[in-house]
């Protein structure tokens, strides 16, 4: 597989410049996988997500950032967005008056057959068409549907890179599964998804995972790899051998796993 | 009445509007309808349970509308103060009587697409009865000269149970000066929701409107929503006033206005009082921008910032 997004040295700091909050970091994304970044609450998952994004807030103070072999580190969140990155956000915004169909349609650069396309991406969220099409993107959606809505307009645009912040976050154990087999779906269309998250569960239909500890790039690995690097800086070793890596996941030996604890000194 | 023995520039501002112009000519459509040009009455339909009577004075006319006890109508009442002209003086006298138990929903459309010194009044009183539910709406079309001054008035009593929706809109072709008063008194357990829409696009364009509502009967409920842009040297004024004057009524006041361009002024102005302990009254207030985030959102799909900020402007201002 081709790499798609190359983070090389990227450091970012505060607004203010007097803290560093993601420090020295360098992962590569591989085309058309899921690659998820993990790490407990403050890491500097979603600062990592906006800097890559483009966000006039999040600026890096050194390192480069590569997408399908361009240099973006200079690029406006405009230029990037046109270069086939988007992000469906955490918490997206209530806007009164924006219908779904308008939503999805603006990042669509070919305005032909909007309908079916509108449609399509909705379906793919499994949100019925007709009943969302003139729905307002305002508090009258829920949680669960607002996020879907996100989803459809990232889809729409057919990016080659969506990152996906948080898409757990205030979403039902149920409604998460949903979730998951939506991201399988985009996979399937060919796009890559960068996915932030803290949960193992979401973090599971990763391919590739970067843990990020304190701001740093501990290990970028195959999922499963990663995800026991993360219960043993943790120090969750009976959650790590009981509950992870279950349903088809990638399983470790009690040895494998004693291993990377011991090296994180638990043992 | 024929299309043809109206004037041609009122209905193309009106059909601007996406208006379905077959349904508005006396004589065609389902509702009731009272067309003026200028100051001469250019048509009348009536329809069972409406009474519409027009009466022209010197400078205008005075409208009577009265629905009587428990006429419930879908098609709604088209009322149409076009003038097509560039100056003088329209006055409009309206008295609207909703009986008891009715259900009606009146549009005034107030075209004036040639508008360069042209003065349009009105002193509007509303009298809504017991369990109604009236809803009234009020588009502008004032031409791109920014020439008009328009200063309406409405006193609105709004009886027990009845839910009244107040919308207006002076989003389309450029305001010129306008003055808006509206007073909202409401009675027990109604229910009162009033939205205005403003935009003021340059210099010339100056508005100012008073929206309040009067919380006078036990558990009365009122929310206002007051938006507005100003842009290149508008001025838009907006004073959200509720009191709560009686046990358990609640209300809010909401004011959102977005700046652009030098010289553009928005201003806010809630004016919120309680004077019984089991009331609620509250407001909030935004001027200046559009969130960033919201414009980062939009941005993220492809959008330069003033594109996601015309967007945002148009979902802001839709009717």
């Amino acid at each position: 597989m081709n790499i798609l997004l190359e983070l090389k040295n990227v450091t970012i700091p505060t607004l203010d410049q007097k803290c560093v909050i993601v420090n020295n970091v360098s992962f590569e994304v591989r085309e058309g996988s899921i690659h998820a970044v993990i790490g407990p609450n403050g890491s500097g998952k979603s600062t990592l997500a906006y800097t890559i994004m483009g966000l006039n807030s999040y600026r890096i103070s050194q390192g480069k950032i590569y997408f399908d072999g361009i240099d973006i580190t200079n690029m406006s969140l405009t230029e990037r967005a046109k270069l086939g990155i988007t992000l469906a956000w955490q918490e997206p915004a209530r806007i009164d008056g924006l219908t779904v169909f308008k939503y999805i349609t603006l990042g669509i650069k070919d305005k032909s057959n909007l309908q079916e396309k509108v449609k399509e991406a909705l379906r793919t969220v499994n949100l019925e068409p007709e009943r969302y099409y003139n729905r307002i993107i305002d508090e009258t959606l829920s949680g669960g549907e607002r996020k879907r809505v996100e989803l459809a307009a990232a889809i729409a645009m057919r990016p080659k890179l969506i990152i996906l912040d948080e898409p757990d976050s205030g979403l039902d154990m149920i409604v998460i599964e949903d979730f998951l087999n939506i991201f399988n779906k985009i996979k399937a269309l060919n796009m890559t998804i960068l996915l932030i998250t803290h949960r193992e569960d979401i973090g599971m239909v990763a391919d590739y995972g970067t843990l990020l500890w304190r701001g740093d790039a501990i290990l970028t690995d195959e999922f499963p790899i990663v995800m026991v690097k993360y219960c043993a800086k943790a120090g969750l070793k009976e959650f790590c051998k009981r509950a992870l890596f279950k349903n088809g996941g990638k399983c470790f030996d009690d040895e494998y796993i004693d291993r990377i604890f011991r090296e994180e000194g638990l043992l | 009445m024929r299309r043809n023995e109206y004037p041609q520039e009122i209905l193309q501002s009106l059909e601007d509007y996406s208006i379905d112009i077959k349904d508005f000519i006396p004589g065609h459509g389902g509702g009731a309808k009272l067309l003026l040009n200028f100051n001469k009455i250019a048509g009348v339909d009536q329809v069972e349970g409406i009474i519409l009577k027009g009466r022209e004075i010197p400078n205008g006319i005075v409208a009577d509308i009265i629905i009587k006890e428990g006429t419930k109508h879908e098609e709604p009442v088209h009322l149409c103060f076009g003038v097509n002209k560039e100056t003088g003086v329209q006055e409009i006298f309206p008295r609207i009587i909703a009986e008891d138990n009715t259900s009606v929903k009146v549009q005034a459309h107030c075209s004036f697409p040639k508008a360069n010194g042209l003065i349009h009044k009105m002193f509007g009183h509303f009298y809504i009865g017991k369990n109604c539910n009236f809803n009234y709406s009020e588009t502008h079309y004032h031409g791109e000269n920014s020439g008009a001054l328009v200063a309406p008035v409405g006193y609105m009593y709004i009886g027990e149970n009845s839910v009244f929706e107040n919308n207006f809109n002076l989003t389309q072709g450029t305001p010129g000066k306008v003055k808006i008063m509206i007073d909202i008194y409401a009675m027990q357990n109604s229910i009162i929701r009033s939205n205005i829409k403003a935009y003021g696009k340059s210099k010339k364009d100056s508005i100012r409107i008073r929206d309040s509502v009067f919380l006078e009967g036990e558990n009365a409920r009122s929310v206002i929503k007051m938006k507005a842009v100003a842009r290149n040297g508008g001025e838009v004024l907006m004073y959200g006033v509720t009191e709560g004057n009686a046990p358990h009524c609640n209300g809010h006041v909401e004011c959102s206005e977005i700046v652009l361009g030098k010289g553009s002024i928005c201003r806010a102005r809630p004016f919120i009082r309680a004077i019984d302990p089991t009331s609620s009254i509250s407001h909030e207030a935004s001027l200046g921008r559009f969130p960033q985030k919201w414009l980062d959102e939009l941005m993220a799909k492809g959008l330069t910032e003033d594109e996601a900020t015309e967007i945002l402007i148009e979902a802001m201002l839709k009717e």
